[in-house]
């Protein structure tokens, strides 16, 4: 009854264990089992007591056997951890010391068996051995590495990868001050000292990016990281890593020096270049763009349109344009264009649009870019301007050649004649006659002569002297001077010019023109009325415009014109030939960069009309 | 002195007329010579030629460069003038302009009148086959 007793104490205190036991005779039955082994294992509370070890865990590994025999033997002490996967997939870790179980004789009458559910344990241990291997992985493929300063013992210590960045051997003792050395001098080594006492300081955690001289004395770019520890609000030491970033920095600095370069190349081409998307709007402006639009910063120009840049119409023509190279993908090379500001300014262009592909070959917008050739295009115009007086001037000389060589031609076609003539004339009367025939030819031939030298000198004479010039007064002169010749042709000459009538002219020159237009007004006077000559000023364009009408023949100018001003067979002894008459005229005009227009009715008259180079 | 055998001259230079009128008088002194000196007053005469039923003259010896009215004015209106029958017309000029050749080419292509071209200076031997032809 005792025994019972006993044997009841003791199931009800083994039941009650907190630690998971059980006891198993020598047949390996369970005797007594702890409420909390049964619910470790995962068995049913009933029907425990009794049955066998085996049969309860049939799933139980081969070494149990074993392990439980040696118990028995009496061997003690056996310890292990052991994985169970319980029916519903459960993971569980255990781990258990098998003892055997004596009674009072010390006789071995079954096994002790205690575990320990140590699932918790083992799977964090699992865990951190996963995130160690891992930690060495990521740290060999970011190339970081690791270190901890233990203030107390004042030890550094350095992982193999912060070893490596250092380039030292693995067996290598970093310390406090050596650590710091590796810092480059200058900035990286004053800012590490500096973050790090701040850190100490505060408890704020740093990263910097730094330069190290490695023991190679490699120079290497590295971000370095740390912050301080402190256990129980006491500072113990510090912990940090190190990342190589040289290549990444060397990379990035790369692209920083290339769109540096990039930058220079585009603001410092003497050239307008810009960038629009899709939409026309501009996303890039070079620095000439902008002095050309009058800006002093691009960010004024970036997101507008041609439309909100230019007149509506040049807008429009060059939107066109857009269109088309990004419709077209095609680029517009070369083109001429004139493009107009608000302002009226106008600058010609070479311009071209290049449509841009994205990674896709998708049209995503056009690089412009224009040469400004408004000099060039002046150059261009200049110089046509000169092909025009040379080709003007080589076109006098040609004429100036036949007129030279045809009135000397006609000079010595009548010496011949006439000397052929005298060398048959018997009759020394008629032979007088032809003598005096002969002086005049001669006379003739030095008039022409010295008119001819006359049109060359006012076509060579490059320096001309001008000076103010009172047309009224000049006019008065010449009326003056031709009264004998206007009384014998019965000629009348209105002067309208207002007095003091100022132009720029050359004195000599200006008195010819009046009095040579003044004399063909009255050489080609109409048969049917008396000659007038009106002379009086007009304003047109702004130029000082003379004007001598006259009311005579008039001249179909569709037929004549051209003749009008060619130095005309009038050389010769023409009743009323002055002389060469509006050949000179018009090259004493041209010379002093006035110019002639004439204006003529058949039966009605005509009038010369003199436009002045003058600013008045 | 009726003018049954004339020659006319249209130049505005004196000296040549002189010179003209000097070499037919000698070799064709039944010969008369009408002179104008420019191309004005030598049409406004054949027109009133024409008109009063005068007859022309045999020969035209025609310069080019005149005031008024020059030789090629003077042709191109009296190629015009109603003249069934063909003219002799030497032009006579001290011009050694192609392009005063060519113009002469011109009208003699497009003239029933005989057309010829002679440069100065003329001499007696010259002059009198030119006018003593046809």
């Amino acid at each position: 009854m005792l025994k019972r007793l006993n044997h009841d104490i003791q199931n009800y205190l083994i039941k009650q264990l907190p630690n998971p036991t059980a006891f198993l005779n020598d047949r390996l039955e369970v005797v007594y089992a702890s409420d909390s082994w049964i619910e470790a294992l995962m068995l049913q509370k009933d029907g425990v007591i009794g049955r066998g070890i085996w049969e309860l865990i049939p799933q139980a590994p081969e070494h149990w056997h074993e392990i439980l025999e040696n118990c028995l033997k009496g061997i003690s002490g056996q310890k292990g951890v052991e994985r169970v996967v319980s029916p519903n997939r459960e993971e569980k870790w255990f781990e258990y010391e098998n003892n055997p179980w004596y009674d009072e004789q010390e006789n071995v009458i079954g096994v002790l068996i205690q575990i320990t559910d140590v699932t918790g344990r083992i799977k964090s241990e699992i865990r951190h051995e996963k995130t160690e291997i891992l930690m060495r992985a990521q740290s060999e493929l970011a190339r970081i590495g690791s270190w901890e300063y233990d203030v107390v013992k004042d030890q550094l210590h350095w992982c193999n990868m912060t070893k490596e960045i250092h380039e030292v051997p693995l067996e290598f003792q970093p310390d406090l001050e050596s650590a710091i050395e590796f810092y480059k001098e200058g900035y990286s080594r004053n800012t590490i000292s500096m973050v790090v006492y701040r850190s100490i300081e505060t408890g704020q955690p740093w990263s910097e990016k730094l330069q190290l001289v490695t023991a190679n004395g490699r120079e290497i770019w590295v971000i370095a990281s740390g912050k301080p520890l402190y256990q129980n609000g006491k500072y113990i030491g510090l912990v940090g890593t190190f990342q190589d970033v040289t290549h990444t920095t060397q990379f990035e600095q790369r692209i920083i020096e290339s769109e540096k370069l990039l930058r220079t190349v585009v603001d410092n081409l003497p050239l307008n270049l810009y960038i629009k998307d899709l939409e026309s709007r501009k996303t890039l402006v070079n620095k000439s763009e902008c002095e050309y639009l009058g800006v002093s910063d691009p960010s004024e120009l970036l997101g507008k349109t041609d439309f909100d840049l230019l007149p509506k119409k040049m807008a429009q023509i060059s939107r066109d344009e857009d269109l088309y190279v990004m419709s077209n993908g095609k680029s517009i090379i070369g083109k001429e264009t004139l493009l107009e500001l608000h302002d009226g300014s106008t600058t010609h262009f070479l311009s071209s649009k290049i449509p841009l592909f994205d990674a896709e070959n998708q049209i995503y917008g056009l690089m412009g870019i224009s040469l400004d050739i408004t000099d060039l295009k002046q150059k261009q115009e200049e110089l046509r301007e000169l092909i025009n007086v040379t080709s003007q001037q080589n076109k006098k000389l040609i004429n100036f050649t036949h007129i030279v060589s045809h009135n000397l031609r006609s000079h010595s076609a009548n010496f011949s004649m006439l000397l052929e003539l005298l060398g048959v004339e018997e009759d020394p009367h008629e032979a007088q006659r032809i003598v005096g025939m002969l002086t005049k030819a001669s006379n003739n031939l030095m008039e022409t002569l010295e008119n001819l030298n006359e049109v060359v000198a006012i076509n060579t004479n490059t320096n001309i002297q001008t000076s103010r010039v009172d047309l009224h007064h000049m006019a008065e002169e010449a009326e003056n001077n031709l009264a004998a010749y206007l009384g014998a042709n019965l000629a009348k000459v209105v002067n309208e010019i207002p007095k003091a009538t100022m132009v720029q002219a050359v004195p000599s020159y200006m008195e010819n023109i009046i009095s040579s237009l003044i004399t063909n007004a009255v050489r080609y006077r109409h048969p049917d009325r008396l000659p007038v000559i009106r002379l009086y000023m007009e304003k047109t364009n702004n130029r000082t415009v003379l004007c001598v009408e006259d009311n005579g023949l008039g001249i179909d100018l569709d037929k004549y014109g051209d003749k009008l001003f060619g130095m005309y067979k009038t050389f010769h002894n023409h009743p009323d030939a002055r002389g060469i008459g509006l050949y000179i005229t018009k090259n004493q005009i041209e010379a002093m960069q006035a110019s002639i227009l004439t204006c003529s009715e058949v039966d009605q008259g005509t009038t010369f009309k003199i436009f002045f180079n003058d600013p008045h | 002195m009726t003018p049954i055998d004339s020659i006319c001259v249209i130049d505005d230079d004196p000296i040549v007329v002189f010179g003209i009128r000097k070499m037919l008088q000698n070799a064709l002194p039944e010969t008369s010579l009408i002179a104008f000196e420019n191309g004005r007053h030598a049409l406004d005469y054949m027109q009133a030629a024409l008109d009063q039923g005068i007859p022309l003259p045999r020969h035209i010896l025609l310069d080019i460069n005149m005031p008024i009215m020059d030789g090629w004015q003077f042709l191109e209106a009296f190629i015009g003038l109603p003249i069934p029958m063909p003219m002799d017309i030497t032009i006579i000029t001290s011009s050694i302009d192609p392009s005063d050749y060519g113009r002469w080419e011109t009208f003699r292509a497009i003239t029933h009148h005989r057309l010829e071209y002679k440069n100065k200076p003329i001499r007696k031997d010259d002059l009198i086959a030119i006018v003593s032809a046809a």
